[in-house]
């Protein structure tokens, strides 16, 4: 049945487009920053090239705008902001992800009181 | 650029957009561009000399195939059969049956009609048809 590996792409999708949300909350990063975040952390990794249909899903959802800008030395960079909506998606998933991941703990016994 | 680094992208990113044929024709053009983006920016800011270096960004990106298959789960589409032989309809015959049904159809309404005409020419007959005799004990 599931591996290893279909546990962690489920756990991934759901979560992982919040964890972009919140990277780009407080300022604007452009594409390859965000990507590059995610490689450095072993839990997320994905194929970097993944990063892209995500980003566009949540541009297209009206979580998060875009815009391309020049960089002071090389190509075009595309940045990426939240918008309201996409800020009160993360809002709200901060408050459900608190009460879902104290649920899992308790019935999975990985909680600190367990 | 160097024109062999620069095949070594457009193959890719060929290979990629060669997967993406079911994607809304936007879609497909905004995730090259932001392909190509990344791989001129990784190029710049890593300081990118050799083809083997390049390769390596390539990779980290994953290969056309799993890039293609994000970017259909995440525009929600089905990305289209790869054969011919898959392309096929689910039930070729379809088409036929209907068109067969619609001429059974016609034909039937036709024969109707005129099997209708032909009892009301009887009925208006001013000669009745043959009785059917009162007495089946003869």
């Amino acid at each position: 049945m599931a591996d290893v590996g279909q546990l962690s792409t489920g756990l991934r999708r759901g979560t992982l487009e919040f964890c972009v949300l919140a990277m780009v909350e407080n300022e604007d990063r452009y594409g390859t920053e965000i990507v590059r975040r995610f490689g450095e952390e072993p839990n997320l990794a994905a194929s970097e090239g993944t990063i892209y249909p995500l980003l566009s899903r949540l541009r297209r959802g009206g979580w998060l705008d875009s815009k391309w800008a020049e960089s002071p030395a090389g190509p075009p960079r595309r940045y990426y902001g939240l918008t309201p909506a996409g800020r009160s998606a993360l809002e709200h998933f901060r408050t459900e992800w608190v009460s879902f991941r104290q649920t899992v703990d308790r019935l999975v016994g990985t909680g600190e009181a367990a | 650029m160097n024109t062999k680094h620069a095949d070594v992208v457009a193959e890719y990113l060929h290979e990629v957009d060669l997967r993406l044929s079911g994607l809304p024709v936007l879609q497909r053009r905004e995730l090259l561009a932001d392909l190509a983006a990344h791989i001129a920016t990784e190029r710049t800011e890593r300081n990118i000399q050799t083809e083997g270096e390049l390769i390596e960004v390539l990779e980290r990106l994953g290969t056309p195939e799993v890039v293609a298959a994000a970017a259909y789960e995440e525009a929600g589409a089905y990305p289209p059969v790869p054969t011919a032989r898959g392309r096929r309809r689910a039930w070729p015959w379809l088409p036929a049956a209907i068109g067969g049904a619609v001429v059974l159809f016609v034909v039937v309404l036709c024969g109707a009609l005129a099997v209708g005409h032909k009892v009301g020419s009887v009925e208006r007959s001013p000669v009745p048809g043959p009785v059917v005799s009162a007495n089946p004990g003869r």
